[in-house]
């Protein structure tokens, strides 16, 4: 490539300076010329072709390199509009102990944090009432993504939210009383607020974050809470992997 | 490019005057434009070439690869159930089999999706991988086979031989669906050798699996 481009130059300058030169008896000139006799301007054309065709593969693999190597929540795919990315700002909150009891949440709806060591079943389940926040954000280390609704959203925008979680893993959706937007999307260190289930940022924060936000890869959504309530239950007994 | 060379050769022989109405300014002009082209479709070779030679997010490779998924899960999820909850020892070793071969696929299945550098789950509505895949939702519109809330929540109500009849029939179902969505993918064109191969052994697998349990719900005094 190297190569190709001090040729290219050499043979763009000769040129040069014989077109410049109509004068005859410039013999040196005149034998340089013959020398890059095979270098035409197709020749030139082709070998810049070459090395930008090479160029444009490294230059591609490069830049998905590049997008992928930027932490989670940062490339691409992740870049939607008005999502607030929590892990940015590596909060201290956003630990994920076991913890027994109720948990009060630096972010409502939760985002993270220590939870309850059962989670709240994630297999498309579609939750009418409230469900208590230590399950769900256990579910969210677990890469679900949970929709909060105000309680008085009407029926046809909850329809349309419930079409995006039933039959669907790692998806649950519940009310939420006193939300700040009628609609807020949590996954793992992420929100969305938004007004309307018509809101096109929906389907993308779920392909963005759906199982790919989980800080537990592998982990599943089945086998947990499908109570509904706003204090966690007790782990039943004979399931003690509840650590202080 | 030869004939240039030669015409280059020729009119160094002659006089300097011979040679400068070879490169008047239009033939310059031309020069650049065939340059410009040259380097346009470099540009647009390299970027082909480049792309990423797998399947991509609308393929029914990764199609089959995310709704496989979440078939699987709820295979597992009921097949734990009857595993903690049911009765017979043997469909409780089959439970066993089934929970842990399917949630391990469905960690096969998330490789795949990753290496093809693709997100792990897409936004379109089940089976839309396949042609004329809506006719195959069940009415809840869900993927074929699979149980619905109601059948779930009725299923986590029960135990012991209850269960155990109500497992075998849910699974039964679950697996010919699941093999209706297998068939979909090897029916696809130019399938991915390593997805034709877990999609065959999946295939096997699950038809020996409903021989078993339509025999274990006669043994049970129970029909299909």
């Amino acid at each position: 490539m190297a190569s190709t481009k001090s040729e290219n130059n050499t043979e763009s300058k000769g040129s040069g300076s014989a077109k410049k030169n109509t004068r005859p008896r410039r013999r040196p000139v005149k034998a340089r010329g013959a020398k890059l006799g095979g270098m035409s301007g197709t020749t030139i054309a082709l070998f810049t072709a070459a090395a930008i065709f090479a160029l444009a593969i490294l230059g591609y693999a490069g830049y998905k390199v590049w997008d992928k190597n930027k932490p989670f929540g940062e490339q691409a795919a992740q870049k939607i509009d008005g999502v607030h990315n929590y892990r940015k700002e590596d909060p201290k909150w956003l630990t994920n102990r076991h913890v027994d009891g109720e948990q009060t949440y630096k972010v409502s709806p939760s985002v993270g944090g220590d939870h309850n060591s059962i989670w709240q079943n994630c297999m498309g389940d579609i939750y009418t009432q409230e469900i208590p926040e230590e399950h769900a954000t256990h579910s969210l280390e677990h890469g679900a993504v949970w929709i909060t609704y105000r309680p008085d959203l009407p029926a046809d925008q909850v329809a349309k939210l419930q079409e995006k979680v039933q039959g669907r893993d790692f998806m649950l959706m519940s009310p939420y009383p006193n939300l700040d937007s009628p609609i807020t999307l949590q996954a793992w260190g992420f929100k969305l607020k938004v007004d309307s289930a018509d809101d096109k940022r929906i389907d993308k924060f779920i392909k963005a974050f759906r199982k790919e936000a989980s800080v537990e890869r592998g982990a599943g959504c089945s086998g947990g809470n499908t109570e509904t309530g706003t204090a966690p239950v007790a782990a039943p007994e004979g399931q003690g992997m509840v650590q202080q | 490019m030869a004939t240039d060379a030669t015409t280059d050769a020729e009119a160094d022989e002659p006089t300097d005057e011979a040679a400068a109405p070879q490169s008047p300014p239009g033939k310059w002009a031309l020069r650049g434009i065939i340059a410009l082209v040259a380097i346009a479709l470099g540009f647009g070779i390299g970027v082909w070439v480049a792309l990423p030679n797998h399947p991509g997010d609308d393929s029914a490779e990764v199609g089959f690869a995310r709704d496989m998924s979440t078939h699987h899960e709820q295979a597992v999820e009921m097949a734990m159930w009857e595993y903690k909850n049911g009765s017979d020892s043997q469909l409780n070793a089959i439970a066993y089999d089934i929970a842990t071969t399917q949630k391990a696929q469905v960690g096969i299945m998330s490789a795949w999706l990753s290496k093809w550098d693709v997100s792990q789950t897409g936004t379109e509505k089940p089976m839309a991988w396949v042609p004329g895949g809506s006719h195959m939702l069940t009415e809840n519109g869900l993927m074929p086979g699979m149980a619905s809330p109601d059948q779930m929540k009725n299923l986590r109500s029960l135990t012991g031989h209850d269960l155990d009849v109500e497992f075998c029939k849910l699974m039964i179902a679950h697996h010919i669906g699941g093999i209706h969505m297998i068939d979909a993918v090897l029916d696809a064109d130019d399938v991915d050798s390593e997805v034709r191969e877990l999609a065959e052994q999946m295939k096997k697998g699950q038809q020996y699996e409903i021989d078993v349990l339509q025999n274990k719900l006669q043994e049970l005094g129970a029909t299909s």
